[in-house]
Formats: structure tokens, C-alpha cells, sequence
């Protein structure tokens, strides 16, 4: 990452302030390393994707396998967290529900990457009407929520990881193209810029290999952010019935079936939930620390 | 304060919103029209009797030609009638859940901001501190478990494990009347407001640090009570503006998050309509309850912007 | 200074009537005489607004198990789902001369006494009046009166005044008008009121099933005030009836509304002085307005005391982990109520759609060997155990109609309910053995407790017992599935019927053959397509049995299971099992398999 934002020939003085930018990256990843929050969260994630991967291959039983055991049975040797109300075992299904929150997160992150800093760029840089026009969508579509989107495409198209997936990117694309659109109306009036478009640079180019690399850091801190607000509005999608359909297994439905047999198994809703919440402190903290990381302004 | 420049700007943002509405309305009045099913298909009113009920109720007419009528009446002031409750309209229904709904949403919006303000300024007068990490961590808890997960283990443990504790005494798990009463609306705003609750005193504390050094505190502290005090306001002043800069999402937040805590305690406001109205087809509703909701954004987005001026002496529109 | 004797007696006095005050007159329902309590006002929750309550519409479960309290039939079902009479003074038959000879022809005296709630007494001219309504208004269960002389002629002319663009509120006041101007062309030939106290009914054909749908309460054969529905043709019943009141909710019932604030509750008084019996305890009931996603809170509101019962007004299908809580806690498991339901769910392959496509198109071998196939894959024993704990379902095993009414074909009786998995294997390699037809099949259902169980319980079904991958296709949107399903577009989907009347014609007249509404609920049957032998022999066997009296069609009803189990048109699943949780001290509370208690029949005791 820090290495790519330095040219290997200097064409223009772009090429000086890239260079601080690199070593705010050094500066930046020692910080990170020294936030011991934001690393424990970093292993925790680590060791999440870990057991995503290991899920495609192998659990302990079927997720899927109806009469593994006794439905509500307790946790016990066989079955460390129990099972589900029909006798699924819950830890196969929870590790499982790993990929589907991953996919959701990162599914999510990466639309909104894309549209978000298109949009954000393009509208900061060209400005006058096509701003405009950018901003005035923008202003619409906070306007609709995202249940809705949720709702209508989920009887419209049929249940699905990627009906979720673009619901949810449809309401919070909007934050990140805000965001770039601040931070490219700013960049572009650096000097580095103006020498950029001096010297016949392509409005693609300039923007691309130079505004974005400028803006990343905020952009990446931002997107590590959209992650966990992804997974805990596809949990609350669950929660209302429209998420992820059945057999599938998945935090939030997982949990939502378990919260009306809570006092019959509370293991049911409170292991997931509890992976849940982990998940999203593991994602905020990180976003935490990479923010304090990338900060200028901060001391320590 | 209301100069010319804030007047236009007000009336440019009033547009805006008023534009936005028809957007939004139409969008959504199409988007439900075009959905499979409706309203009245059971599996004893189907085929051509079906037919003719959808006929008198003029839902086979083009949608354009469906919006325009809607759009007339709704200029003034009726937003049609339900077609899930025959004979009910819509207008007076959604009003009074609109006013249940500010009712959840305003005690969740002074929980959110008083709490989460001074568990923030708490936080950084003691910073480092135990207090500090624990009223941190508690914020960060807030907003990292889903508000329904909070909502089912506060009925858990307020309304069916205490009053075997204290022999009766407990959250009442029920709604009297359209507004409730203040015990029975305290776990409901408690466990909407809590998600939003987290990022304010995080976005306090971190507002507080970046003007209050340590050193000064204890500078100001060592000199006396009355310097204290004044730093502390000078602080709290500073930390309002990033707050209000947020609130606008506070209050999308907390009108999502309404949806699952009116649905959970059984709350007669709009959030709940939200899902049922589109799934039972209850198109006018539909329409009704997602356009006060954009308008509510507007309004609300429009009023913290305005805020800031005060705040802020030096934005100026 | 002393006090004076008297006013120390007086302060002791004053103490000691405070005390027993305190002692007696604390909470809400302490004890008078007898065990009665003081406070006779039942409180619980429902899960939907009324649709409607104009008996002449009503379609849902909801609304006339609500407002069965308000209005009245000429006869009702006892507790037993016995014909016992209700506004008339006896259930006519053959025996007593209520029934001519023919068959044709039911004279029906009514009671005297009967009375509206307003105080209008009941005439003959009420009966005729609110049956020929119905009939005009075109409601979903007008068919019940579809056996009278002269029906057809009043649907036909009602359609083309009420067809014209008419919208809802002109047509009704129309048929009002029309009504009230003895409009012949409104009233049905076989319908006359002979004397102020006595109707008389022909059919145009025999008729075994008339009575028992004449019956079903809050429908289309309950009576209504004629002045009082002129009045406000549109909206009298959204408005309290009582006494005195000319343009509201009236009827002949115990109860009549009082308040309605939408989504929000409902509040039903007692008639006083009501004419009929058993007398009525309770003076009030309180119903609040939830939501389906509410019921758990609602179970905790009713252990808390809240409520008094849950499970009345079609809300008897409780979370299944609170039912086997209560079962578990010594404090619940006396209050927990279960009653076996008149509804049966099973899956309906699609036979007679073809544009949905699909390996169970049609009457070939192939076709039905794999319908076949799918159908001995399931496990039923095991689905009522895993999915319902045998609680809230047990499997069907006598045919399509539940176990207790007319046309039962007897415990594990449908060879269709056998769980065979190796034929299940051997026909489908017999007929699929590429596996390609089977490749990418949907199972379409309407999502809620427990049909997203019961769906995930299928597929692994099919998956372990013939290797087969079925997709779940969930619908969360309930009328876009039946939409859906009556339209055929599905390959497989969740179906069943709740029953209405106690008579096999409810249940073969609605559910297959060319006599069902002009689309079938399954399209087990398609007119247009697949109109084989089988179809025709189907829809006259149906005529003829329906032209019956009971006991000589029953053998006829049987005829249509076999035909329909010949032909493999539907998987049976399982029947339906209500729960309802009432509190100790709630007397006469409960339900039949087709409707809740009668409220005059309920009380409460001291707590």
C-alpha cells in the first residue's frame, strides 16, 4: 500500500508530497502497531476469516444436518454449544454464519467503495453542475431507508446474500461519497494539482493517481466503518424476517430465532449474538485505531 | 442572526426537502403498486370477484393515473384510506402513530444525548482512568450489539427476573392507551437510545480532549473551582458541535431503530409500519408513513444546520 | 389536654375502616361471593385490525371469532360443533317437519324473544333482509347461500349494478337502496318471510351441507338490523352499537362494540338484559391491537398477569419455545390449553400449470412416479416431532380434511402419509435417473412460525432420503404467495385449508375440480389444461355429492379422496394444533377445533 503511492519516476513536483505521504503511512502503521486495542482486534479478525476458510472444508457436523441432536439440547461434550430448535448443532452453524457476515461486510464495503469514490471524486473535481446533480442524489437517497430498498428487492428479486448486499450498500454509499467529495474539493486546490493539470495531465489520471492516493486514508478508515454497520443491518434485516433465507446459517437469524426461545435456551440467541457483537467491537476498534493512526493531528 | 443570507438558505434547503418528497412519494407509491399481491386476495376472494373489488377500489388504473389522484387529495391533506381496515383513514391514523413515535423517539433522543454526553465528559476529565475505560467500553458495547439483542435482555431481566426479586415490582411489559406512561416507556427508549448513545460520548470525549490538555485541568483545578468550571463550559461548548454534526444520523438511527423496538414492546407508533404496511399492501399507508419519514430527515438535518449558527458564531449561511 | 372519649373512639374507628378497607378493596378482582370476582372485565391481545366486521364480508379468522359475540345466526354450533338453534327455535329436519319431504324446503320459526342490541326486535323481514344482502354484496362466502332459489339471478344482476365502475362506497349504497325499494331483482325467489315470526327457505337442488354453512357464525348467515344498516350503509359496522343506537354496530349478539381506536384496541360491553342464554358474566372485554412479531412479549405480558388469556382471536399459534416452557413449569402447565384444529397443511406439487414447468406436470407415469417419490421421502412422525415437539402439530394421516370432521378417512388410512424412503429411491431413479429434471427445484411458502421450520425440515428430507437439492423460496409477503400460488407459479408450494363448516363440501368444493371459484387453490386440477377423464369424473361426482344430504354423500366425498390420492396431487404434512394460555382463574374459556368459546360462556373467578 505505502509502496504504490510512490512513483517510479517523478514526472511532476507530485512526486515530493508523495513522498510525505508515504512516511505518514510508516508513521501511521507504527502507531497501529502500538494500539494494543486495535491489535487484539486485528488478531480477532485474523482469526475470523481463519475460521471462514476452515468452514468451507470442515466442521464439526453438517450445519445443516437436521437431528445432529436433541432440539434445545444444552451445551455439552459433543455439542459445546448446544443445538438449535431443530436439533442443528450451533457450532458448525456459527462458523458458518462467518462467511456470511464476512460476505455481507466486505460484499458491502467494496460497492461502496466503488460507487462511493467514483461519485465522490468526480463530483469534487468537475464541480459547477455535475456536483449538483451528484449532491442532489446524494440528498435523495438519504432520504429512503433502507428498509425499504431491503423490502422491495427482497420480494421483488427473491431472498438472497446479494439482495441484501446491494440494499444495504444503497443506504450508506452515500457517507463515503460525501467524504471523498469533501476531501477532493480540498486536495484539488494543492499545488501538486494545479502543476498536474499544467502539465496536460488527464482529468482520469489526475484524479485516480493522485486525488485518490491523497484521500485514502480517510477513505480506508471509513470503509473499515461501513463493514460493521454492514452486518449489524443485515442482522437487524434478520431480525425483521427479510435477511438471509433459510437453511443458511447466519448471525442474525441465528440469533433472532433464538431471542423467542431465550428463556427455554438462551445458548441459542446468546452465542451468536455474542459473536456478533465481538465482530462489530473487533471492526470499530480497528477502525478506531487506524483512524487515531492516520491522524496528524494526534500525539501519541 | 436571521439575516437575509440564512432566510435564502432556509428557503433553497425547503425546496430541497419539498422536492424530495415527490420523489420519494412517487417512488414509493410505484415501488408498492408494482409488488405481487395485494390487499385483498384470500384464498376464498380470488379470480373475478377479486377483480371487482380492485376494480371499486380504482387499484387497476395505470400508476401514474393512481399517484395523480393520491397526490391531489394528499395537497390537502388526506392521504387516502387503508385498505387493509376498511373504511379507516389514513391521514388521522398516521398522525396520532406519528406522535407516539416522536414520544419513543424524543425520550430516546434525550437519552441518547444526555447520557452519551455525560458519560463522555466523565470519560475525559478522567481520562486514563478506570472510569475512563469503562464508560469507553461501555459506549463502544452500545453501538456494537443489535438493539433487539439489548431490548429482549432488558424484558428478561427488568420485567420477568426482577419482580421475582423484589416481589412484584418490574418493567411493565405492556402499553396503556396511545402514549403509555413514563415506566412503561423507560426500557423501550433505554434500548433505542442506547446504540446511538455510544457514538455521542465517544465523539464528547475525543471533542473534550482535543481542548482540554490534562495538564490544564490539573493546572485549573490546582487554581480553583471557579476557572474549572469555566474551562469545563468552554469544553462542553466545543464538544456541541461535533455532536450536532452528527445528529442528523442520530435521528436516522433512532427512527430505524424504532422499527424493532416498537415491533418488540408492542408500540402502537409508525415504526412498526414500516415492514407491516408494505407486506399487508396497505399502499396509502406505505406512502404516507415513507414520505413524513423523508420529511422528517429534511426537517431535522435542515434544524441542525441551523443550530450550528448558534453554535458556531462564525458559520454563517 | 386529653382527647375526648369520643373523638379517640372516633379515631379508632376511623383506623379500623381503613384497615379493612385496605385489607378488602386492594387490586382489582378480589373476592365478593361465590368465587366471582368483582371485576368481571376479560383483557387480551389480538394480532391484527379488523378488517372488516360486516358479517356480509367477513373472510377473516380475527374478525369473526370477534364479532361472533355480536352477531347471530339462526343456529349455531355447540361446544360440540353440534347444530343447536339460535335465533330460531329449532334446527329443522326431516324427523320434525322443519325439512319438506323433497328436501327443498326449511320452515324456520324464529324465537320471539330475540332482540337486537339497540332493542329492535327480530323479525322474519331481518332474515330475509340480511340474506339477500349478503347474496347482493358479493362477498367471499356468499357461496353458502349459492343453494337457494334465485341466487344465481341475484349475483348475476348485483355483479352488473356493482360492476359498472362503481366504486366501494356507491355499490354498497346501492344495494342498499335497491334492497329497500323491494327491489325483486335483489331478493332471492326461495327466500320469504311468511309470517313476522317464521322464514321460509327452498333450495333449488338438495343440499346436505346448507344448514351447517348457513350456521357459520359472523358470515354471510348472520342477521342484521334492516334499519339500521340503511342508515349508514358504509361504515354502521366501524361504529358502536348499543342500546339506542341507530347506525352502528348491531346485532342479536351478548356483546356489542363500544370503542375502536385502529391498531390500537377494541372495547366490547355486555347487552344487558340480553335475550338469550347462557346469561353473561363478564361485562367488558378489553382486546388490544399487536402485531404478529409481538407474541413473545405478549406470552411475558400474560405471565405477568397482564393478560388474562392469549390465543382468542385467531391467535393460537404461540411461539412453540413459550408453549413447551409452560408444559416444563409447574406454575404454567395446568393454564396451558391445547385443541386439535380444523386445519391441515400439505405441499401441492404443481400438476396442472403448465408454465411454471416443473417434473410433476400432468398425468404421465414419470410425472406421477416422481410425485410420488417426493411424497414417501417425508417423514411425517418426524416433522411433528422435531418441528412441532407434537405440541402445535401432529401428522395427518387420514386424507386432506382433519381429524374430527365428516370425511376423515381414519388414522393412517392416505397411503399418501407413508414414510417409504427406499420406493421413494426407486422411483426416482425409475423416472429421474439423471437427476436432471430434479436438478433445481423450489419449494415456495409463506414465511412464519413454523413454515420456515417445516420448509428447512422438507428440504433436508428430500435431501437425505432421495439426494435430491430443493432450494427454499420464501415469501414473506403473504398475499403475493397465494397470488402466486393461485396463479400456478410455482413448481412446489406449501398449501392447506382450515375448515369452515363441519361438511366435506367445504373443504372439495374450494380446493380442486372446476367448482372452485374459477381457480383452483393448487391447480391439482386444472380445467383448462389437464382436463383428462379424471377432472370430469371429479367435478360430477362433487355436484352429485353435494346435492346430497350428508350421510348419503359421504360415501361420494370418499370417492374424490381416492381419486385425488390415485392421482398423487397432494403431499400431506400435518395437521394443526391451537394453544392457548388461560389463567386459572378464567372459567369457560376455550375453543372448538373451528372457533373460540362464546364469551357469555366465560367468567372470572376472585384471584
Amino acid at each position: 500500500m505505502a509502496t504504490a503511492v510512490v512513483p517510479a519516476t517523478q514526472d511532476y513536483a507530485g512526486g515530493v508530497l508523495a513522498r510525505e505521504q508515504m512516511s505518514l503511512w510508516r508513521d501511521g502503521w507504527r502507531r497501529l502497531r502500538r494500539n494494543k486495542l486495535a491489535l487484539a482486534a486485528v488478531f480477532y479478525l485474523v482469526f475470523l476469516v481463519a475460521t471462514a476458510i476452515v468452514s468451507f472444508f470442515w466442521t464439526p457436523y453438517k450445519p445443516n444436518f437436521i437431528g445432529a441432536c436433541e432440539t434445545y439440547a444444552s451445551p455439552s461434550g459433543a455439542h459445546p454449544f448446544g443445538c438449535d430448535e431443530l436439533g442443528r448443532d450451533s457450532l458448525s452453524r456459527l462458523m458458518v454464519g462467518t462467511q456470511v457476515s464476512l460476505a455481507v461486510g466486505l460484499g458491502t464495503a467494496l460497492i461502496v467503495l466503488s460507487f462511493g469514490v467514483t461519485l465522490g471524486l468526480v463530483a469534487g473535481y468537475l464541480r459547477g453542475a455535475v456536483d449538483a446533480v451528484i449532491s442532489l442524489v446524494i440528498n435523495i437517497f438519504y432520504g429512503i431507508p433502507g428498509l425499504l430498498v431491503a423490502l422491495i428487492l427482497y420480494i421483488r428479486i427473491g431472498a438472497g446474500l446479494f439482495t441484501i448486499i446491494i440494499a444495504i450498500s444503497a443506504t450508506i454509499w452515500m457517507d463515503m461519497a460525501r467524504l471523498v467529495r469533501g476531501q477532493t474539493l480540498s486536495i484539488r486546490e494543492r499545488e501538486f494539482i494545479e502543476a498536474a493539470r499544467a502539465s496536460g495531465a488527464r482529468a482520469g489520471k489526475i484524479l485516480f493517481g493522485h486525488v485518490f492516493p491523497n484521500a485514502l486514508g480517510p477513505i480506508i478508515v471509513q470503509a473499515t466503518f461501513v463493514i460493521p454497520i454492514a452486518i449489524l443491518t443485515a442482522a437487524f434485516l434478520s431480525f425483521l424476517g427479510v435477511g438471509v433465507p433459510p437453511p443458511t446459517a447466519d448471525w442474525g437469524g441465528m440469533a433472532s430465532e433464538g431471542l423467542q426461545a431465550i428463556r427455554l435456551q438462551p445458548w441459542i440467541a446468546l452465542i451468536p449474538s455474542f459473536a456478533l457483537s465481538l465482530t462489530l467491537l473487533a471492526f470499530n476498534f480497528f477502525g478506531d485505531g487506524l483512524r487515531d493512526a492516520f491522524d496528524p493531528r494526534q500525539r501519541r | 442572526m436571521l439575516t437575509r443570507g440564512t432566510l435564502i438558505y432556509i428557503g433553497q434547503r425547503v425546496l430541497l426537502i419539498g422536492f424530495t418528497l415527490l420523489v420519494v412519494s412517487f417512488g414509493v407509491f410505484a415501488a408498492v403498486h408494482s409488488l405481487p399481491g395485494n390487499a385483498f386476495i384470500s384464498e376464498k376472494l380470488h379470480g373475478e370477484s377479486l377483480q371487482a373489488v380492485l376494480h371499486a377500489n380504482g387499484l387497476d388504473r395505470p400508476i401514474p393515473v393512481q399517484y395523480w389522484d393520491y397526490l391531489r387529495s394528499a395537497l390537502h391533506g388526506d392521504l387516502g384510506q387503508s385498505f387493509v381496515i376498511q373504511g379507516q383513514d389514513v391521514t388521522p391514523l398516521v398522525l396520532r402513530e406519528l406522535t407516539v413515535s416522536m414520544e419513543l423517539g424524543g425520550a430516546a433522543l434525550l437519552i441518547t444525548v444526555g447520557m452519551g454526553m455525560l458519560f463522555g465528559i466523565l470519560a475525559a476529565i478522567r481520562q486514563n482512568s478506570w472510569v475512563d475505560y469503562t464508560l469507553t467500553t461501555f459506549a463502544v458495547i452500545g453501538y456494537s450489539v443489535p438493539s433487539f439483542m439489548i431490548a429482549t435482555l432488558g424484558i428478561l431481566v427488568f420485567a420477568l427476573w426482577l419482580p421475582t426479586l423484589t416481589g412484584g415490582i418490574g418493567y411493565p411489559l405492556t402499553w396503556t392507551g396511545t402514549y403509555g406512561d413514563i415506566a412503561q416507556l423507560s426500557l423501550p427508549a433505554v434500548a433505542l437510545g442506547l446504540y446511538t448513545s455510544g457514538q455521542v460520548t465517544r465523539i464528547t470525549r475525543a471533542a473534550m480532549l482535543d481542548v482540554v490538555q490534562q495538564d490544564y485541568i490539573r493546572t485549573a483545578r490546582a487554581k480553583g473551582v471557579k476557572d474549572y468550571v469555566v474551562t469545563l463550559r468552554h469544553a462542553l461548548r466545543n464538544a456541541l458541535v461535533p455532536v450536532t454534526s452528527i445528529l442528523g444520523p442520530l435521528i436516522v438511527g433512532i427512527i430505524a431503530g424504532s422499527v424493532v423496538i416498537e415491533n418488540i414492546f408492542g408500540i402502537p407508533g409508525l415504526g412498526k409500519e414500516f415492514v407491516r404496511s408494505i407486506l399487508s399492501h396497505d399502499y396509502n399507508i406505505t406512502v404516507g408513513v415513507f414520505t413524513i419519514y423523508a420529511l422528517l430527515i429534511g426537517v431535522a438535518n435542515l434544524g441542525v444546520d441551523l443550530i450550528y449558527t448558534v453554535i458556531d458564531p462564525r458559520i454563517r449561511y | 389536654m386529653r382527647p375526648s372519649q369520643l373523638k379517640i373512639g372516633g379515631m379508632v374507628l376511623g383506623v379500623a375502616s381503613v384497615l379493612t378497607v385496605a385489607a378488602c378493596g386492594g387490586g382489582g378482582s378480589t373476592a365478593t361471593s361465590g368465587g366471582l370476582a368483582s371485576r368481571q372485565v376479560l383483557h387480551f391481545p389480538i394480532l391484527q385490525d379488523p378488517k372488516t366486521w360486516d358479517p356480509g364480508r367477513i373472510d377473516a379468522e380475527v374478525d369473526s371469532e370477534i364479532v361472533q359475540n355480536v352477531f347471530d345466526n339462526l343456529w349455531r354450533f355447540d361446544n360440540n360443533l353440534q347444530l343447536v338453534p339460535d335465533i330460531a327455535m329449532q334446527v329443522p329436519s326431516l324427523s320434525n317437519g322443519g325439512i319438506s319431504s323433497d328436501g327443498l324446503t326449511y320452515t324456520v320459526h324464529l324465537n320471539p324473544a330475540a332482540k337486537f342490541n339497540n332493542g329492535d326486535p327480530v323479525t322474519s323481514k331481518d332474515v330475509v333482509y340480511s340474506w339477500n344482502r349478503a347474496a347482493a354484496l358479493r362477498g367471499p362466502y356468499r357461496s353458502s347461500l349459492s343453494a337457494i332459489a334465485g341466487y344465481s339471478a341475484v349475483d348475476k344482476t348485483a355483479k352488473a349494478v356493482c360492476g359498472k365502475g362503481l366504486d366501494v362506497t356507491a355499490c354498497d349504497t346501492t344495494v342498499e337502496q335497491k334492497l329497500a325499494a323491494n327491489d325483486p331483482t335483489f331478493a332471492m325467489s326461495g327466500l320469504k318471510a311468511t309470517d313476522p315470526e317464521t322464514v321460509t327457505i327452498t333450495t333449488s337442488t338438495g343440499c346436505g351441507w346448507c344448514l351447517a354453512a348457513w350456521t357459520l357464525q359472523a358470515s354471510v348467515g348472520s342477521i342484521v338490523d334492516e334499519k339500521v344498516v340503511m342508515n349508514d350503509p358504509v361504515n354502521w359496522w366501524s361504529k358502536p352499537g348499543g342500546p339506542g343506537v341507530t347506525d352502528g354496530q348491531v346485532g342479536t349478539g351478548a356483546y356489542y362494540m363500544s370503542s375502536y381506536v385502529p391498531k390500537q384496541s377494541e372495547t366490547f360491553k355486555q347487552v344487558s338484559g340480553w335475550w338469550g342464554s347462557p346469561k353473561p358474566t363478564l361485562t367488558e372485554i378489553d382486546i388490544d391491537i399487536k402485531d404478529p412479531s409481538t407474541q413473545s412479549t405478549n406470552d411475558a405480558a400474560w405471565e405477568q398477569g397482564t393478560y388474562d388469556l392469549i390465543g382468542y382471536g385467531g391467535d393460537s399459534t404461540q411461539p412453540i419455545a413459550d408453549t413447551l416452557r409452560y408444559q416444563k413449569d409447574s406454575r404454567f402447565s395446568s393454564q396451558l390449553k391445547l385443541t386439535p384444529k380444523g386445519r391441515t397443511t400439505w405441499a401441492s406439487p404443481d400438476i396442472g400449470n403448465p408454465s411454471s414447468g416443473g417434473p410433476f406436470l400432468g398425468q404421465s407415469d414419470a410425472a406421477k412416479g416422481l410425485r410420488m417419490a417426493f411424497d414417501l421421502a417425508i417423514d411425517r412422525n418426524a416433522l411433528a416431532t422435531t418441528v412441532c415437539h407434537n405440541v402445535i402439530c401432529v401428522p395427518q394421516t387420514g386424507g386432506l380434511i382433519a381429524k374430527g370432521l365428516i370425511g376423515y378417512l381414519g388414522d393412517n388410512a392416505d397411503p399418501l402419509a407413508k414414510f417409504d424412503p427406499t420406493q421413494a429411491k426407486s422411483l426416482l431413479h425409475q423416472w429421474d435417473p439423471t437427476g436432471s429434471k430434479t436438478g433445481s427445484l423450489k419449494y415456495s411458502y409463506n414465511t412464519g412460525s413454523p413454515n420456515d421450520n417445516v420448509a428447512t425440515f422438507l428440504q433436508s428430507q428430500w435431501s437425505t432420503n432421495l439426494g435430491v437439492n430443493v432450494t427454499l423460496d420464501p415469501h414473506p409477503d403473504a398475499s403475493a404467495f397465494i397470488a402466486d400460488r393461485l396463479s400456478g407459479k410455482y413448481v412446489m408450494a406449501r398449501d392447506g385449508w382450515q375448515f369452515d363448516y363441519n361438511s366435506p363440501q367445504d373443504w372439495f368444493d374450494n380446493l380442486y375440480g372446476s367448482l372452485a371459484s374459477g381457480a383452483n387453490t393448487s391447480g391439482g386440477f386444472d380445467p383448462v389444461g389437464d382436463a383428462g377423464p379424471d377432472q370430469v369424473t371429479y367435478d360430477t361426482v362433487l355436484a352429485k355429492a353435494d346435492a346430497e344430504q350428508t350421510t348419503q354423500a359421504l360415501p361420494l366425498y370418499n370417492q374424490l379422496s381416492q381419486l385425488l390420492i390415485k392421482d398423487v396431487v397432494y403431499w400431506p404434512l400435518y395437521q394443526s394444533v391451537a394453544q392457548f394460555y388461560i389463567h386459572s382463574y378464567v372459567q369457560g374459556a376455550g375453543s372448538t377445533t373451528q372457533a373460540d368459546y362464546y364469551w357469555n360462556g366465560i367468567s372470572i373467578q376472585s384471584h
